[in-house]
């Protein structure tokens, strides 16, 4: 039996607000982000600029900006207690409604990530998202549904710094 | 004497790009990258959750930071003359702590255009130990001719004209 009706496919190209991550790319962050991922580059740091006089994040620092701001809900304080309890928490979601798919687990499939520019020290990063595509294939355990996420990141004046199209996995 | 930078000219279908490797990949590593992105997921810390709760084999390197890697391997290759345009890639298997990447890229094919030229990759980590591919994908890297201008920043992506 197929899990892609008419009341999914309605959600393929509907997109979310445009918000802005609670803090802009700091120095401090882009240097622990650096060391994190192994790649220790002077272009990173503060003293390291590029040719137009500016130190950079890397590559894919925008999508990591969206964290829970400050005087929000604190969810690991909430479920301290639920043994459940797996320690995800989503710091700051897309802004999309949720699909109706109760009970279907969730499997990060993988993502296409374009890059066209290093955000640098100092900027604001906003993110948006839209849902480009749902389809449906067929596996050995049964129907399998693939969700694309689409993704921008840009700078306050709307310039592309990274497009991510992540495939979510729902069976 | 400093290697030369990378340019179109110097690619060709088979190329193997040079190896990244990571690791062994430690709870401690991967407790860095946690705390650096604020990620609480504790299959990737807490390792009583992760095997008697979640019922997995072990800690889990994390697949944000898998990506990561995909992106050096292929940006310590064309540096600096070259950009890297896009990487796809599919988390087909878990990579676990104590492990070391093999992170790898080899040119499929290649594509001039009339300012700079792409090279389009497979691209993916392996297990060392084992060999074991866990993230199969492919990229798309534009380079620079070797007497060519710079490429275009921020990167424009090649406008493609109708025959």
């Amino acid at each position: 039996m197929s899990i892609l009706t008419d009341e999914i496919r309605f959600y393929v190209g509907k997109q979310s607000e445009r918000v802005f991550a609670c803090d802009p790319v700091e120095k401090g962050a882009v240097r622990r982000f650096a060391q994190a991922i192994m790649d220790e580059q002077p272009k990173y740091g503060a003293e390291g600029i590029d040719e137009g006089g500016q130190s950079l994040a890397p590559p894919l620092f925008p999508p990591f900006m969206f964290r829970r701001p400050l005087g929000t809900e604190d969810p690991i304080s909430k479920r301290a207690e639920d043994p459940d309890f797996d320690g995800l928490t989503l710091s700051v979601n897309t802004g999309l409604p949720d699909l109706p798919l109760p009970g279907l687990a969730l499997l990060n499939g993988g993502a296409e990530i374009e890059f066209y520019r290093h955000a640098r020290h100092g900027e604001w990063v906003s993110q948006r998202s839209r849902y480009s595509d749902i389809y449906e294939r067929e596996s050995k355990k049964g129907p399998m549904l693939f969700v694309v996420t689409e993704t921008d990141y840009e700078t306050r004046g709307g310039d592309l710094l990274v497009r991510v199209r992540q495939v979510n996995i729902r069976r | 004497m400093a290697e030369q930078a990378l340019s179109f000219e110097d690619v060709a279908v088979g190329m193997d790009v040079p190896a990244l490797a990571r690791g062994p990949m430690t709870t401690v590593h991967l407790m860095r990258w946690s705390a650096c992105t604020e990620n609480w997921h504790k299959i990737h810390y807490d390792r009583p959750f992760s095997m008697e709760h979640d019922k997995l084999p072990g800690l889990l390197i994390h697949g944000s930071l898998k990506q990561q890697f995909l992106f050096q391997v292929l940006e310590n290759w064309v540096a600096p003359r070259g950009w890297v345009w896009k990487v796809n890639f599919q988390f087909r298997a878990m990579n676990l702590v104590g492990e070391t990447l093999s992170v790898w890229a080899r040119v499929t094919g290649t594509e001039r255009l009339a300012d700079y030229g792409l090279a389009t990759l497979d691209i993916g980590i392996r297990n060392a130990a084992d060999g074991a591919e866990s993230t199969p994908g492919t990229a798309t890297v534009a380079l620079p001719f070797r007497a060519g201008p710079p490429l275009p920043s921020p990167f424009a992506p090649p406008v493609k004209i109708p025959a």
